[in-house]
C-alpha cells in the first residue's frame, strides 16, 4: 500500500539529507511513500503562538491534497510537522463549523479519514522478520540514548499518543533489532528549546545541557532522534553547550533512519553522515 | 507580585474569560497541585512565576503582569505542564494565547527576539508556500538588529553579525545551507482564507 509522504520545508533544505534517507530506507524496508503535491508550510509551532486560524488553515490544506489524492495514510518525518498536522485534523474534526469555513477556500476538500503518522510508527510496525532479511551487517557495543523530544508524545490537544507519554519505547524497539543497546535515560521527552536556540540560546542551552549531561553519565556513545530540529540543535549547539557548561566529551546525533540505513548496508555518503557537526571520532 | 487587594470582580472575569475561550482551557478548574511547575522545563528561569501562579493571575485578572512575564515568553510550547495535570488544563495553550493577546493590546513584546521569530517564520511560511529559511531568518535577524541599532547598542551588532557569520560558515561546511528558493504555487489558497477570516472577524 502506497502512504503519502509530507517533508516539510526543513527536510528540503537544512535537513534535507533527512529526506534522502526516509526514502531510501522506506524503499529498501518495502513501504512505498509517495510526496504529495504542492504541498505547503504546516506553520510549525510558530503559528500557534501567531494565529490559531492559520494554525489549523496551513494544515488542513496538506490533508486535503493527501486525502484528495487517494491516500488514506500520510507519513511525516518531522516531529513539528506531524504534531501540527495532527492537531490540527483534531480541531477541524471537532468544529464543524470551523471545517466549513476551511473547505470553503480550499481547492482540495478535507474529508477526515486521514492517518497522519510520524515515521517512527511506520517503521515500529514493520515485522522484525522483515528487518532481519534485509539487514546486511548488525551493530555490535554501540551504547546509545533514544531522544523523542517533546512533539512525538505530548500535544497540545487530546489526540491519541502511538507510544508511551513518559517513557517511549518504540524507537529502543527497532534499535534492539539493529544490535544497538539503547539506554535508559531520564531525559528521552526532554525539550531541547527548539527555536529557543535561535531567540532565547541561555534557555535553550539551559536545556541542551541538561540533556548532554544525563546521556554522558549513562555512558551513551550517541543520540537517536527522529526530529530534524531535534538533530540540528544538539549538533550545531552541542560545542557552545558543552563549552558553556563545562562538558568535555562529546556526542554525535542520529537519525533512526541513519542507523537503520547502515544496517541495511547503505554507506556513510549515501546516507550523507558526514554532513553531521559531530562525528563519532570527536566524541 | 499581585496580591488579592487590587481584586476586581468584574475586569477579572472578562481578562478569565477570554483566556479560556481562545486557549480553549478550563483555566476555573486549577486547584494549584503545581504539578505543572514540577514539570515546566523552563520553570527555573522563570521565577516567580510558574504556569499554577500563571493560571492565578489570571485568575486574578492581573491582566499586565499576565502579558509580560518571563513564563510566558520563555515557555518553549513542550507541553509537559497539560500533559500532566490532572485536571487537563495545557498550560501551553495558555502562554501562546497571552502571546498573541499582548500583540493585539500593542503591548512591547517582553522579549522582543521570540515575537519577530515566530511572526518572521509563519510571514514566510505564508508568502511563498513554504518557508525558506535563509529568508526568515534574515527577516529576524533585520528586526532584531533594528532594535539594537535604535538602543545604539553598536557592540551588540557587531557581536550578533559576527555569530551569525560563523554559524552561516559552520553550516555552509556541512552543505546544510540552502540557495534554492522554496515556493508552493497554491500558496494563495491559505492567503485568501486567513484574508476572508480576518475580514469576517472584524465585522
Amino acid at each position: 500500500m502506497e502512504i503519502a509522504y509530507y517533508p516539510g520545508c526543513s527536510l528540503k533544505q537544512s535537513s534535507n539529507l533527512y529526506d534522502t534517507q526516509t526514502r531510501d530506507v522506506c524503499s529498501k524496508l518495502g513501504i512505498t511513500i509517495r510526496e504529495i503535491d504542492d504541498w505547503n508550510c504546516c506553520g510549525a509551532t510558530s503559528a500557534g503562538k501567531i494565529d490559531d486560524f492559520l494554525a489549523v488553515a496551513m494544515p488542513a490544506r496538506n490533508i486535503g491534497i493527501a486525502e484528495q489524492q487517494g491516500f488514506t495514510e500520510m507519513v511525516i518525518p518531522c516531529s513539528a510537522c506531524y504534531s501540527r498536522t495532527l492537531v490540527a485534523q483534531k480541531k477541524l474534526e471537532a468544529h464543524p463549523d470551523l471545517k466549513n469555513r476551511i473547505n470553503d477556500g480550499l481547492f482540495r476538500k478535507v474529508n477526515g479519514n486521514l492517518k497522519v503518522s510520524s515515521i517512527l510508527e511506520v517503521l515500529a510496525r514493520i515485522p522484525k522478520k522483515t528487518f532481519k532479511e534485509k539487514m546486511t551487517k548488525k551493530f555490535k557495543q554501540l551504547n546509545a540514548v533514544c531522544y523523542y523530544g517533546c512533539m512525538l508524545t505530548r500535544f497540545p490537544e487530546d489526540v491519541p499518543v502511538p507510544d508511551d507519554v513518559e517513557n517511549p519505547q518504540s524507537m529502543e524497539q527497532i534499535l534492539k533489532i539493529l544490535g544497538v543497546h539503547a539506554l535508559d535515560w531520564n531525559y528521552k521527552t526532554a525539550c531541547c528549546g527548539a527555536s529557543a536556540a535561535m531567540n532565547d540560546p541561555d534557555t535553550a542551552m539551559m536545556l541542551m545541557h541538561k540533556i548532554i549531561a544525563d546521556a554522558l553519565e549513562r555512558g551513551a556513545e550517541c543520540f537517536v532522534v527522529t526530529c530534524p530540529m531535534c538533530q540540528l540543535n544538539l549538533d550545531m549547539q552541542q560545542d557552545k553547550v558543552c563549552e558553556k557548561y563545562g562538558i568535555n566529551q562529546r556526542l554525535p546525533v542520529y537519525f533512526l533512519t541513519e542507523l537503520i540505513g547502515l544496517a541495511l548496508g547503505m554507506s556513510i555518503q549515501r546516507l550523507q553522515i558526514d554532513r553531521h557537526f559531530i562525528h563519532l571520532a570527536d566524541a | 507580585m499581585a496580591t488579592a487587594l487590587n481584586y476586581d470582580p468584574q475586569a477579572s472575569n472578562s481578562f478569565l474569560e477570554e483566556v479560556m475561550s481562545r486557549s480553549g482551557q478550563q483555566l476555573s478548574a486549577c486547584y494549584q497541585c503545581r504539578r505543572c511547575a514540577a514539570g515546566c522545563a523552563v520553570g527555573d528561569g522563570t521565577a516567580p512565576i510558574t504556569p499554577d501562579r500563571l493560571v492565578r493571575l489570571i485568575m486574578l485578572g492581573q491582566k499586565e503582569a499576565a502579558l509580560s512575564n518571563d513564563l510566558v515568553w520563555k515557555c518553549v510550547s513542550c507541553y509537559t505542564c497539560g500533559t500532566r495535570c490532572p485536571n487537563n488544563i495545557q498550560t501551553g495553550r495558555i502562554t501562546e494565547t497571552l502571546k498573541k493577546m499582548s500583540k493585539e493590546a500593542k503591548q512591547a513584546p517582553h522579549m522582543p527576539t521570540v515575537g519577530y521569530f515566530h511572526d518572521s517564520f509563519v510571514k514566510s511560511g505564508l508568502r511563498w508556500g513554504r518557508v525558506n529559511e535563509m529568508e526568515f531568518m534574515g527577516m529576524y535577524e533585520f528586526k532584531h538588529l533594528m532594535d539594537k541599532f535604535m538602543e545604539k547598542d553598536y557592540n551588540g551588532i557587531k557581536n550578533e553579525i559576527m555569530d551569525q557569520i560563523r554559524f552561516a560558515l559552520s553550516m555552509m561546511k556541512r552543505k546544510r545551507l540552502h540557495f534554492d528558493f522554496l515556493t508552493t504555487s497554491g500558496r494563495n489558497e491559505v492567503k485568501r482564507l486567513y484574508k476572508k477570516f480576518k475580514k469576517d472577524q472584524k465585522k
